[in-house]
């Protein structure tokens, strides 16, 4: 793409932005404020209590709308770069809810959050390894599995595909893969969520331990609680979240690893050169954001200033969340097979099982904090 | 697949999307704080959930500080105990967050309130401090 400089950039940025924006307008200022008054099968806002279809939500599925209908599965042109500021928006969102703690209560669950996401993420990876060779899939296309599957739909396996010397069409069909069964978890947690009586701190814990996109742990936690506070699902959840995106630089060190070792032309590789081009630096970000919340310097629990603040967040998020949405590409989604595909689905669906057993063996509902 | 080649940020890489967050979060912060500190000039407190109105403890023209209590509402207060959630009517009081004047005080003891419908007491806060 020729250079366009700052303003061409910010140009080209304007259209697609100005579609995200409006849309989450239209849907927080006109569509969610209808639904809570809509009388659904004799109930008050049963769209909203029941389905669970508050703005988040919506937003994504007003992206996937425009993506697969009204675009016909392109995003056009015209709003393609403005689209492609959507993980920028839940990047800042995903820092700005650092806000939600203080370091002390960081420190309450982070033991329990490092512990469930170290055992699930390193164990889905090591399970993955040992499911492909079983069903004798390629080892390029195990290494890709089992970081889409372990640790993080699109990050770590774009991370590890070159370092596993995996095809374009592999990388994309993990990618789908995953993403479908994110998508899939996505909806349908929160209804499981509230069957089984969860409490915010438990749902947080098993959405985050087992859904493996941040924007798709953020939406979930917000479909089943739209409040952005402490002691919210998304509160704990987000603790999760940032957990495992912290280690994905030592998943993708560790298979390919594990890659190497099995090929003729072994090449090394080094923790050291990962963690430097594959740390994710923006979780510095949310822990400046916790170190200015300890400090007391965004205003106290209860002002003003932190219900704007928060107010701002939920916007930035979902801005974010409509962009996410139009980043879902129905016709990639059935495109998945073969191989990967029974990967996904046998890995995914374990953790997530699992995950739900062993919160509500061990996780108690009172929150932490 | 052509978005698939395309890179998924408008940055050169991800690492220059990871600053662009920091820097805009920092930004949002500094915009918020600033705006709340030294632009608005006052702030209509509504109520934070949904309860009764119980007491309003200053009148307009009242001078607060931060930590002053300015009224109480009765909540039903939910919490998880021993795995089973507890509902109980507690009467809770808010306190002024800085310092200030009521400018007005628009809440009716005694009447129904909803979370973030209706004002109940208009604060002009002092500069420089986070209502």
């Amino acid at each position: 793409m020729e250079d366009k400089g700052i303003f061409g950039k910010l140009l080209a940025i304007a259209p697609g932005l100005a579609v995200m924006v409006g849309t989450l307008y239209v849907l927080r200022m006109y569509v969610e404020p209808w639904m809570n008054e809509a009388v659904v099968f004799g109930t008050k806002g049963w769209l909203v209590k029941v389905m669970s279809l508050n703005y988040i939500l919506l937003s994504i599925l007003t992206g996937m709308f425009y993506r697969n209908v009204l675009f016909a599965g392109k995003i056009p042109g015209w709003a393609e770069e403005g689209f492609r500021t959507t993980r920028l928006f839940i990047k800042i969102g995903v820092i700005m809810l650092g806000s939600l703690y203080t370091f002390d209560k960081l420190f309450k669950v982070g033991g329990i959050a490092i512990a469930l996401i170290v055992s699930f993420v390193f164990g889905t990876a090591i399970f993955i390894l040992w499911l492909g060779k079983r069903l004798g899939a390629d080892r390029s296309v195990t290494a890709v599995m089992a970081a889409a599957c372990g640790v993080c739909g699109v990050s770590a396996s774009v991370a590890t595909a070159p370092g596993v010397r995996a095809k374009p069409v592999d990388l994309a069909l993990s990618i789908a893969t995953i993403l479908g069964f994110g998508i899939a978890s996505m909806f349908v947690s929160p209804y499981i969520g509230k069957l089984l009586s969860l409490s915010d701190y438990q749902f947080g814990a098993w959405v985050g331990t087992g859904i493996l996109n941040s924007g798709q742990v953020l939406a979930t936690c917000l479909a089943f609680n739209p409040n952005f506070a402490p002691g919210t699902a998304v509160a704990y959840g987000e603790i999760w979240n940032v957990v495992r995106v912290i280690s994905i630089p030592f998943v993708v060190f560790f298979i390919t690893a594990w890659y190497w070792k099995g090929e003729a032309d072994s090449e090394q590789v080094s923790l050291g050169s990962i963690l430097a081009s594959k740390f994710p630096i923006f979780v510095i970000g949310f822990v400046g954001m916790t170190a200015l919340s300890s400090l007391h310097v965004l205003g106290a629990e209860g002002s003003e200033t932190l219900h704007l603040m928060r107010q701002v967040m939920a916007w930035i998020f979902g801005i974010g969340l409509v962009g996410l949405g139009a980043y879902i590409d129905v016709r990639e989604i059935k495109a998945a097979g073969g191989t990967p595909l029974r990967i996904g689905v046998i890995a995914g669906f374990i953790k997530y099982v699992l995950a739900l057993i062993i919160i509500l063996t061990f996780i108690p509902k009172e929150g932490a904090f | 697949m052509s978005d698939k080649k395309k890179s998924l940020t408008v940055f050169k890489t991800d690492r220059h999307e990871d600053l662009a967050a920091i820097f805009a979060s920092a930004l949002v912060v500094v915009f918020v704080l600033t705006y709340m500190a030294f632009i608005v000039p006052s702030v209509s407190i509504k109520p934070p959930q949904d309860g009764k109105l119980m007491d309003i403890y200053v009148n307009e023209g009242s001078l607060v500080k931060t930590g002053d209590k300015l009224y109480s509402l009765e909540v039903v207060k939910k919490k998880w105990v021993n795995n089973v959630m507890e509902e109980k009517t507690a009467v809770q009081e808010f306190t002024s967050k800085a310092n200030g004047k009521v400018l007005k005080v628009s809440g009716t003891p005694g009447t129904e309130v909803k979370k973030g419908k209706g004002t109940i007491i208009e604060l002009a806060h002092q500069k420089g401090t986070l209502p």
